[in-house]
């Protein structure tokens, strides 16, 4: 599992996750469900991020 | 999924040491400067020691950075951001989960984790869970009282992550539990070594059900360190016809450390999330050799509400010589952890210091100054007994005095005692050093 094409993928698709959840978190503002599970989705791929990304990162 | 997959985290737990080292110190240069521009405590500790963020660079100057010890925790909370004062580092409204310490030292710690802190130690049980074999086809019973110590709270909601099914076994009598282990086939458990064994004792000898034969496969220890001891790992693996894995945590620090399912009679740290440091106790220098014993300091390099930054733990640990054979590059302790600094000890699975216990007595209208306690085993059960001494001419009081002693000693250590009176000056008396607390138990 230390294909570099493959981390660097995978951290790309975490990335492209959390942009997405932090735009969506956008129509939070009146909209708790919105508001409340994006954070937790935010929470999670920060999980995801301390997982691979962090390690990703430091390699660049 | 391929569940053959030893690692949580194929990637970090087989990182070559040199790579592990350089994301620790990023990480450590992250939360330091987290902790420094959002912690009012933090911020005060490196301004007195004239420490910015941009003067951590290296190893050598992460050991310049002051040590947090948990009397200065309690020091400052109670106070506003009410209740952890000056260590929070997020708005309260962020905070999502409230824990703190035992609290048998003095005043209890109070433990501040946003969402994504809880999220965060969900992932560190993960990576002991995964190691010690659980897999979604697992039904784990944790018997615990889901309250406001930290506990198996994050093992619960770990196990969940991995896909398996998860009985909480809360607020059932230990019987109960035992009945409820029986009737749904669990595969896993997770509790103190002292519960476990007890759980055993009673299965047997008090319900005629043989532990062994009850299908658990695999059972998580911590909260005191039982299952690091081999007399007792083999007692319980016996005893359920299991394997019996350690873990080490703290509410301050997280979930640091996991034996894995080799047994390497020791415990992985988790290097990709804590940086542990071990402090020679005389001369504060660390300790990278294998073999020699020191205090632990330890820093969780992703925690935000209530950063743990060196943290001053008091655990005794060494550095194992050897990698383990599960292939994983975070280092071993051996042994796990082998003791307290300041000789703080587990007694029925609760944190005792012999402090708390001088506190009480001395509170008591009546009583001596002088007092011994003994702590000692009847079978696999710890037993504490108070000797103390009545004061001459308090002899018509002895009821009352008793039943405040009791009543104190519960409230301030969470024990029961046995509680044995003298006539005063029958007591040992001591010049220099005194050693009331003796503590019988034999640990191989």
């Amino acid at each position: 599992m230390d294909d570099p094409t493959n981390l660097n993928e995978i951290h790309e698709k975490i990335q492209q996750m959390k942009k997405t959840a932090q735009e969506l978190d956008r129509f939070g503002e009146n909209f708790p469900s919105i508001a409340r599970n994006t954070s937790r989705i935010l929470a999670s791929v920060k999980m995801l991020e301390l997982n691979l990304s962090d390690l990703v990162e430091l390699k660049k | 999924m391929n569940y053959q997959q030893a690692y949580w985290n194929p990637v970090l737990e087989t990182l070559p040491r040199e790579q592990l080292q350089q994301l620790q110190l990023k990480k450590f240069r992250r939360i330091f400067k987290w902790a420094f521009d959002h912690s009012k405590f933090h911020r005060q500790l490196y301004d007195r020691a004239g420490l910015t963020p941009d003067d951590i660079q290296t190893f050598e100057d992460i050991r310049r950075v002051p040590k947090v010890q948990k009397s200065m925790m309690r020091d400052i909370q109670r106070k506003d951001p009410f209740p952890y004062g000056d260590t929070l580092c997020v708005p309260l409204e962020e905070v999502s989960e409230f824990r703190q310490t035992s609290g048998t030292t003095g005043q209890p710690v109070y433990q501040a984790d946003t969402w994504q802190d809880w999220e965060w130690w969900a992932e560190c049980w993960s990576y002991i869970l995964w190691a010690q074999g659980y897999r979604p086809s697992d039904r784990v019973f944790i018997p615990f009282g889901y309250n406001i110590f930290v506990a198996f709270w994050a093992g619960h909601y770990a196990a969940e992550k991995l896909g398996c099914e998860v009985v909480p076994g809360g607020v059932l009598d230990t019987q109960a539990r035992i009945l409820k282990i029986q009737e749904l086939r669990a595969s896993a458990l997770m509790a103190t070594p002292t519960y476990i064994l007890g759980m055993a004792d009673t299965a047997k000898n008090k319900m005629g059900i043989d532990p062994a034969g009850l299908g658990i496969k695999r059972i998580t220890c911590a909260g005191e360190p039982g299952a690091g001891i081999p007399s007792t790992k083999k007692r319980i693996e016996t005893a359920w016809n299991a394997k019996v894995y350690d873990h080490a945590g703290a509410t301050e620090i997280g979930a640091w450390s996991y034996e894995c399912s080799h047994q390497p009679r020791g415990m992985h740290v988790n290097d990709a999330f804590f940086l542990v440091e071990i402090e020679d106790a005389e001369t504060g220098e660390i300790i990278e050799e294998p073999g020699k014993r020191g205090k632990m300091i330890i820093t969780a390099l992703d925690r935000l509400a209530q950063p743990c930054v060196r943290f001053d733990s008091k655990d005794i640990i060494e550095w194992d010589s050897e990698p383990c054979a599960c292939g994983r590059s975070f280092r071993l302790i051996k042994g796990g952890v082998v003791g307290r600094a300041d000789d703080i000890t587990k007694v029925k699975g609760v944190l005792l210091a012999p402090s708390a216990i001088e506190e009480v007595v001395r509170s008591i209208d009546g009583l001596g100054d002088e007092f011994e306690v003994i702590v000692d085993k009847l079978g696999d059960v710890d037993r504490i007994k108070l000797k103390v001494e009545l004061m001459p001419g308090r002899e018509d009081q002895l009821k009352p005095i008793e039943n405040a002693l009791k009543d104190q000693l519960r409230l301030k250590t969470n024990l029961g005692y046995r509680i044995e009176f003298y006539d005063y000056g029958k007591l040992p008396r001591y010049e220099v050093k005194a050693k009331r607390f003796i503590d019988k138990r034999k640990h191989d």
